[in-house]
């Protein structure tokens, strides 16, 4: 897994955020930028996480790439295409800060919804669903509702949920920033060993940077403000990762590599 | 901790049945004076015990019918008139909630008349109604249906317009067709507003029955209930309908709890977490 996880400038470059901008307006009617001139690539099948402090933009570049949101100037391809193609082939996952469940639905059907909305039978949207919830250990709670879990819980159900439909590319929006330090450890470890199984393309969203050290093969870390792409950060550290990696010192080393990387030194 | 729970539910028992206790002696005390006072031949205001002991007298007090006879003849009449005004206020609220959520334009026309509805007291177009109609029956069924209609859309509409930002971006994501959004998302969402909806307008709709009765002399436990207040049969037969109609009243809100639990496997999940919690 470590060697093709790895990183390699020469791979295949599966998401190019060309010169992407995005000016808002604030309730004034002054223009607030939030992503300015943001330009670099993503390659396909590697763990990226998208680095800051809030409020410097990680979110809307997570936006523009899935869609949700055009780019003021510049532009976002995905497998030369734009998001939005990519999005109508239903190629992408998303998973939101919240678990974003349907409260109706139990877990298993929560988890079968997207196969259900892309045409899959009965018969295997239920066996999906099943892999999945074996995979993030909720096998006993297929039958419950989301308000009978606990948080960690839900935001397991939202991974299962983005993982079945095997997306070509997952994003996700700071999806632990909720949880506490035991269940995100613990969820780092099934994320990754999810990702190991499927090679699919991960951006992943975070403020925390021991969890994008962890993570990642390369952060990228933005500034405010506006939100600037201020360095590309690559982790060197192996793959399949463990939680004792995060006591060595390239660990730490990384970690100060990273906040430095920030505009303007230490933060 | 469950000991705290269980004393916070007893003690919701406990103020419930100080409730009630405080509305039984205040009556007593009323009737207690308007027995002491005695202007008119008939006690208006009896005791409690004899209320409950009409129910159970077999004495005719009119055409030959017992109190409860009187009630429970002209209660079918009215009642049915209630349901199928229901029914039908049930169906164009929900649906005219769909329509509004569907389309900005049906949204914008339909807003001030249900603004106007809400300030209208529907009960004084009754005698409009009943003018056009000529029958009390239909009269019934259209007040009935105008007065449930009302809170059936609103809620609805409020259900429909509350489902955050991140279910509709997650079916965005997923290229999810507008039905699909409507039946997958929109319509479960909605579904326990429009039960409040309901529970509000299924009382509503009998009381409304009720009043229109009194328009004319047909029959009906309006009828029954004027006739009684001007003495013209046993002032019981007012009582009982009243008591009657309250009780009928509460059940028809509990009747959309009941079918809410039947039709929402998540209600009962919450009940049994409940139980559990409890016990
Ligand atoms: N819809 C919006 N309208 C106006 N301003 C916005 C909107 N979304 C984000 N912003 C602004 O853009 C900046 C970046 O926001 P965001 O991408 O959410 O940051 P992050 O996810 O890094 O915390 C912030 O200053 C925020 O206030
Ligand atoms: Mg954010």
């Amino acid at each position: 897994m470590s060697e093709t996880n790895a990183y390699n400038p020469k791979k295949n470059i599966e998401i190019a955020i060309n010169n992407v901008s995005v000016v808002f307006k604030d309730n004034k009617g002054n223009d607030v930028k939030a992503l300015d001139n943001v330009d670099f690539d993503i390659h396909k099948g590697e763990f990226i996480s998208l680095l800051g402090p809030s409020g410097c933009g990680k979110t809307t570049l997570l936006r523009t790439i899935a869609d949700l949101l055009e780019p003021t100037s510049g532009n976002v391809r995905v497998s030369g295409m734009t998001p939005k193609e990519i999005r109508l082939m239903q190629k992408f996952g998303i998973v939101f800060q919240s678990p974003v469940l349907f409260e109706w639905r139990t877990v298993k059907k929560n988890i079968e919804l997207p196969l259900e909305i892309m045409g899959y039978s009965k018969k295997d949207s239920s066996d999906r669903a099943d892999e999945m919830l074996e995979i993030v250990g909720l096998t006993k709670f297929a039958n419950h509702y989301p308000q009978q879990l606990s948080g960690g819980m839900q935001q397991r159900v939202g991974i299962a949920r983005a993982f079945g439909i095997r997306p070509e590319i997952l994003l996700m929006d700071e999806p632990f920033s909720a949880l506490d330090e035991f269940t995100k450890e613990k969820l780092h470890l099934d994320l990754l060993r999810i990702w190991e199984k499927t090679n699919k393309t991960i951006v992943f969203v975070t403020h925390n940077i021991q969890e994008a050290v962890f993570l990642s093969n390369r952060i990228c870390v933005l500034s405010p403000p506006p939100g600037r792409l201020s360095a590309v950060v690559d982790v060197d550290l192996p793959y399949p990762r463990t939680t004792d990696m995060r006591d060595t010192p390239h660990f730490g080393e990384l970690v100060s590599k990273v906040r430095n990387s920030f505009e303007g030194g230490s933060l | 901790m469950m000991k705290a729970i269980n004393k916070i539910r007893s003690s919701k028992a406990l103020v419930m049945i100080v409730w009630v206790l405080g509305i039984l002696v205040i009556w007593e005390i009323f009737a207690f004076v308007v027995v002491a006072t005695k202007r008119t031949p008939e006690n208006v205001l009896p005791h409690i015990w004899q209320i409950i002991g009409s129910f159970f007298d077999p004495k005719p007090v009119a055409n030959g019918m017992s109190c409860t006879q009187i009630v429970l003849v002209n209660a079918g009449q009215t009642l049915s008139r209630a349901g199928q005004g229901f029914l039908i206020g049930t169906i164009v609220g929900f649906l005219l909630a769909i329509l509004m959520k569907l389309s900005r334009i049906v949204e914008k026309i339909a807003a001030p008349y249900l603004m106007l509805i809400q300030l209208i007291p529907i009960l004084g177009m009754a005698p409009i109604i009943l003018a056009m109609t000529h029958d009390i029956g239909s009269s019934r069924i259209i007040i009935a249906a105008i007065l449930t209609f009302y809170p059936v859309a609103t809620n609805t509409l409020a259900g429909l317009n509350s489902v955050e930002k991140a279910k509709y971006e997650l079916l965005y994501s997923y290229a999810a067709k507008k039905t699909t959004i409507y039946f997958k998302m929109l319509i479960p969402s909605c579904i326990p507003y429009f039960f409040t909806g309901l529970k509000i307008a299924a009382p509503m709709a009998i009381t409304a029955s009720i009043l229109v009765d009194t328009l004319q002399g047909d029959g009906g436990l309006g009828c029954m209930l004027s006739q009684s207040l001007k003495h013209a049969m046993s002032i019981y037969v007012f009582w009982d309908i009243v008591v009657f109609s309250a009780v009928i009243g509460v059940l028809s809100c509990s009747l959309m709890g009941w079918i809410e639990n039947l039709i929402s496997p998540l209600k009962r999940v919450e009940r049994k977490a409940k139980k559990k919690e409890a016990s």
